[in-house]
Order: structure tokens, then C-alpha cells, then sequence
């Protein structure tokens, strides 16, 4: 290919490309083109302007898979952690639906209470065995969908479920979804271990047989189809082969059997840290649900963060679509009052997710905020970017902690030299003393008490 | 009293521990007279007190040499009708 010339554009005003990097947004994810995949060697094009007006939507898993992960959330925890999630997801739904199991008195008694909240979404669905008798519970509890298993690799079908055949497995499977019509329940098949199964020999013969089954019954019974990647398997790049491509899974039940994107939903397990990436590709490819735990808390290595699915929402979508993104702080510092940990780093909730450390980076923080926070935290999230002091932080670092505590803006904010008695006791800490953890916001706000006292009358007297 | 050179060099040679004769006004305080970023900012701080003056930071802290800082200081003080 011949080299291409790249001149100098030059410059003297800053071009901060806002169209995409609008500060009061995450950034936005735009598209110049089509998107290609070649599918059995021709090429498909899927157009990703679709998702602005497909109604994409996250379903929450928090209370089934997530729960798996960890001791059982008390009655009140999970009425609130669902009054939480009704208010972050907005009017519109953005968090369409959550699942329950349904085996036990604390269950049901979950289920009815959050369901006395009187909220429109997220919608409460089942979670089931692939056991006729279940449904008995889903029509008890007056729901109107149930998740069921229905494992689709040879390693669960064999190994696991110890069926003689394939054909012995889906007749199984599909007398059960013959229960839940007669039920009255519309069921949602989950297809385990989607991304370790022979695709084309049971995926696809499967699937075909439930959307024959579903044109004998009501359209809001028909299935829906949940594509599981339970071990994590799943790639989004262009170009790899089935099982293991979400492009190729999504277009072969979409396009080649027709399951409307409305009944296809991906959900993903994190063993080699694709778990978001992979559910942002199902949207693309055609499927519109994704399904989600908060703060990615589920089995081993959990599932989607339902966070971090809210705001590649916002960035596809182009707008919050009646998200409260506060809300994500708001659950966060809940579930740490419970005792769920959240690592310090872990994006938008984390406490150092957006706290910076070194010197040069609170520099560029003082100097604007855009350059070292990834949007308006302080707006979408209740949370101003702050800096943690260490040896790494230097006099920059001590300036923006100092006028963040006093909550100076514009020309009130203390340059370095108004600091430079804490910056002096900040450096002495690591080059006198050997310190060897980072300085408390506590010990902070007793110096500049002591050394600043001046400011401290001015400010917090 | 004392020359604004004299005070300047006062103020650095307390702020970086070093004997007053050792400080030149060709000396730049970073690669001769080895302050470090912290003390780059305490020499500006201690510097307005001395002179009773507000520096503007960035300009402040991108005056490399003693002498640079003499003559720096000096126009500050002029602007603010401050007697040197």
C-alpha cells in the first residue's frame, strides 16, 4: 500500500473534538461506516446508526447469578437494591427486567414486595429449573416470564445433564416450553455454554424448532432466547469462527433463524475479562437485551457491570434517555454499608476511580479537570475528581486538595505557593520520616488547619 | 537596607540551606543551587512575603537564575508601587 502524506493541521486554538468528547457525557461512541463481518466467507455488513433507534435495554441478573456469587442479600437489601435499580434505569426502562428465583418463602416474599413498590421496570421474571413442575411456582407467583436452563454443549449435554443424544435433550427441553405455554408463562431459554457448542448441529436446529413452537402460541408468550456465555469463551473481534464469535452467534439466530432482536439477549461471564466488551457487541450484532449484575458480581468471575452497561447506553445512544447516573453512587455506597467489597480501582464507583496520585497529573487537574477526569464525575456521578497524596503528588497535588476541601473555583483557587507549608510537611513525610502509605484526608485537614490557618478561618470558620 | 540581590539571595540561601557567598546571580536554582520541585515553590512563597508582593505563578515559577529573579522581582514591585 503507498504511503499516504499526513501534513501538520496547525493551530492555535485547541480543538478538544467535543463532538465526541462532551464533557457532560461519557465519551460518545460514533461510527463512520458500516460494520463488516464475513459470515460462511461473505461478507455482512450491520449497520450500528440502528442502535440510536433500536430499543436496546439492560436486563439485571443481580439477584439470580449475582446472588450465586456470594451469601444471600437479606429481604430489605434486595427491595431496596431493586427500588435503586427502578429509579437508575428512568421511565423509560432502561433497566427492563430483573430475575428471582422463586424456591423459597424469602423468594416469593421478596418477589411480592418489590412488586408492592408499584414500579414499572424493571419488570420481574422467574428463574427456573428445566423441570415441568417449576412452572407451578411461576404461575403461583403470577409472573409472566421465567428464565429456564437449557444447556446447549455437548459438555453439559453429555457430561452434565447425561442425555443419551442431542435429539433426547431437545425433546426434553422443548416438552418444557410446551409447559410454560400451557402455563400461561412465556419462557426464556437460556442456552448455556452457547460459546462451546456445536452451533450449527444443535444451536441452530434448536432455536428453529422454538420459533416454530412459538408461532402456535400468543406473541407475548413466544421465546425469547438468552445466548449464555458461561465460561467466558465469547470474542467480539471481526474475523473469528463460531462457537466462540458474538458477531456470528447474534447474526446466525437473528438473520439466518429470525429471532427478533427483541428476544435475544446475551449474557456473559468475565474468565478472560471480555464480560463488557462482549455484551456491547451483542447490541451491536442485533441483539438488544444485555444482561447485567452490579458491580459485575457474579459467578467466579462475575458478569457484565450493569454500571458499566448504563453508560455504553449513554455513549451509543448519544444522550442519558432518563438515566440517573447517580444513582450508581448511590448503590455503591450501599452495597459497601453491606458489606459487598469494591475494589478502590474499579471504574465510576471505585474510591480512587477518578483520584490521581501524581504530581503531573494533579497539574493538568488544577489547571482543567477534563484533562485527567473521563467526564463530569461531579455531575453524572456525585463524585469531583480528587487526588490521593504521596511522595508522587508534589505541590500541584497538595493546591488541588487544598481547594477542593475549601471548594474554591475559578480565580478563588490557592495557587501552589499559598500550600507550600503542607506541600513542605507533605514531601518531609516521605523524604524525613520514610513514609510508606498514602496521607489520610483526616491528617490532611488537621495540617491545613494548623499550617493555613488564615484560609481556615475564611473558608470553614 | 539591604539590595533587592542581597534579599533574594537571603531568602534562597535560607530556603535551600546553602551559605549566602555560595549563591551567584548566574546560578540557576535547580541545576546549581539543586532545589527540588517543593523548594521551587517555597523560594516564590518565601519571596512574596519577603518583598510583601503576589507573583503570578507560572511566570514566577519559570524564572530560571538568581538573576533573573533579582530583575523579575524588582519589575513586580514596580508594578505594584512597592519601595525596593
Amino acid at each position: 500500500m503507498a504511503k499516504k502524506s499526513h501534513p501538520l493541521v496547525d493551530a492555535t486554538e485547541p480543538n478538544f473534538l467535543e463532538e465526541t468528547f462532551d464533557y457532560s457525557l461519557p465519551p460518545l461512541v460514533r461510527f463512520d461506516g458500516p460494520v463488516i463481518e464475513y459470515v460462511d466467507g461473505e461478507p455482512v455488513e450491520f449497520d450500528p446508526q440502528s442502535l440510536k433507534t433500536r430499543d436496546i435495554v439492560i436486563t439485571d441478573t443481580t439477584f439470580r447469578d449475582g446472588q450465586q456469587a456470594r451469601p444471600p442479600y437479606a429481604i430489605d437489601q434486595m427491595v431496596h437494591i431493586y427500588d435503586l435499580l427502578s429509579k437508575l434505569g428512568g421511565p423509560s426502562g432502561v433497566v427492563r427486567q430483573t430475575e428471582f428465583f422463586l424456591y423459597t418463602k424469602n423468594d416469593r416474599e421478596t418477589l411480592d414486595r418489590c412488586r408492592e413498590l408499584g414500579h414499572a421496570y424493571p419488570e420481574c421474571t422467574g428463574w427456573i429449573r428445566a423441570v415441568p413442575g417449576d412452572f407451578r411456582l411461576v404461575q403461583e407467583a403470577g409472573l409472566k416470564e421465567t428464565g429456564m436452563l437449557t444447556s446447549s454443549s455437548d459438555y453439559h449435554i453429555f457430561g452434565k445433564l447425561k442425555f443419551k443424544s442431542r435429539r433426547e435433550c431437545m425433546d426434553a427441553y422443548c416438552q418444557v416450553v410446551d409447559a410454560a405455554f400451557e402455563a400461561g408463562v412465556r419462557p426464556r431459554c437460556h442456552l448455556e455454554d452457547v460459546t462451546r457448542a456445536d452451533v450449527d448441529g444443535f444451536i441452530l436446529p434448536f432455536a428453529e424448532r422454538l420459533m416454530r413452537m412459538s408461532e402456535q402460541v400468543p406473541e407475548d408468550l413466544s421465546v425469547k432466547i438468552r445466548l449464555c456465555d458461561t465460561m467466558g469463551f465469547g470474542l467480539s473481534f471481526p474475523g473469528v469462527e463460531l462457537p466462540r464469535s458474538v458477531p456470528k452467534l447474534v447474526y446466525k439466530l437473528n438473520q439466518e433463524v429470525g429471532v427478533p432482536s427483541d428476544r435475544l439477549e446475551w449474557h456473559g461471564h468475565n474468565d478472560f475479562h471480555k464480560v463488557h466488551v462482549n455484551g456491547a457487541t451483542a447490541w451491536l450484532y442485533g441483539c438488544d437485551a444485555v444482561n447485567a449484575t452490579l458491580f459485575g458480581y457474579g459467578e467466579r468471575t462475575g458478569n457484565p457491570p450493569l454500571e458499566g452497561a448504563i453508560f455504553e447506553y449513554i455513549a451509543l445512544k448519544g444522550d442519558l434517555s432518563g438515566i440517573q447516573t447517580q444513582v450508581i453512587t448511590e448503590l455503591a455506597d450501599y452495597m459497601r454499608s453491606i458489606n459487598f467489597p469494591i475494589p478502590a480501582n474499579y471504574p465510576f464507583v471505585g474510591k480512587a476511580f477518578n483520584t490521581t496520585s501524581a504530581g503531573i497529573h494533579a497539574g493538568g487537574l488544577r489547571s482543567d479537570e477534563r484533562i485527567y477526569n473521563v467526564f463530569d464525575t461531579s455531575t453524572l456521578l456525585g463524585r469531583p475528581p480528587r487526588v490521593a497524596l504521596t511522595d508522587k503528588s508534589g505541590s500541584d497535588g497538595v493546591a488541588l486538595w487544598v481547594n477542593e476541601f475549601f471548594g474554591l473555583k475559578g480565580d478563588e483557587r490557592l495557587s501552589v505557593m499559598k500550600v507550600h507549608k503542607v506541600a513542605r510537611w507533605v514531601r518531609d513525610q516521605y523524604e524525613e520520616h520514610h513514609r510508606m502509605t498514602a496521607i489520610s484526608d483526616e491528617e490532611l485537614e488537621a495540617k491545613v488547619k494548623e499550617l493555613m490557618p488564615q484560609y481556615w478561618a475564611k473558608y470553614k470558620g | 537596607m539591604p539590595s533587592v540581590e542581597e534579599r533574594v539571595i537571603a531568602v534562597a540561601a535560607r530556603v535551600l540551606r546553602l551559605d549566602p557567598s555560595e549563591i551567584k546571580p548566574e546560578h540557576a536554582f535547580t541545576t546549581d543551587l539543586g532545589a527540588e520541585s517543593v523548594q521551587s515553590v517555597e523560594l516564590v512563597a518565601n519571596f512574596e512575603e519577603e518583598f510583601g508582593i503576589e507573583m503570578d505563578e507560572d511566570a514566577a515559577l519559570a524564572v530560571q537564575t538568581v538573576g533573573d529573579a533579582v530583575t523579575f522581582i524588582a519589575n513586580v514591585c514596580k508594578e505594584r508601587g512597592v519601595d525596593v
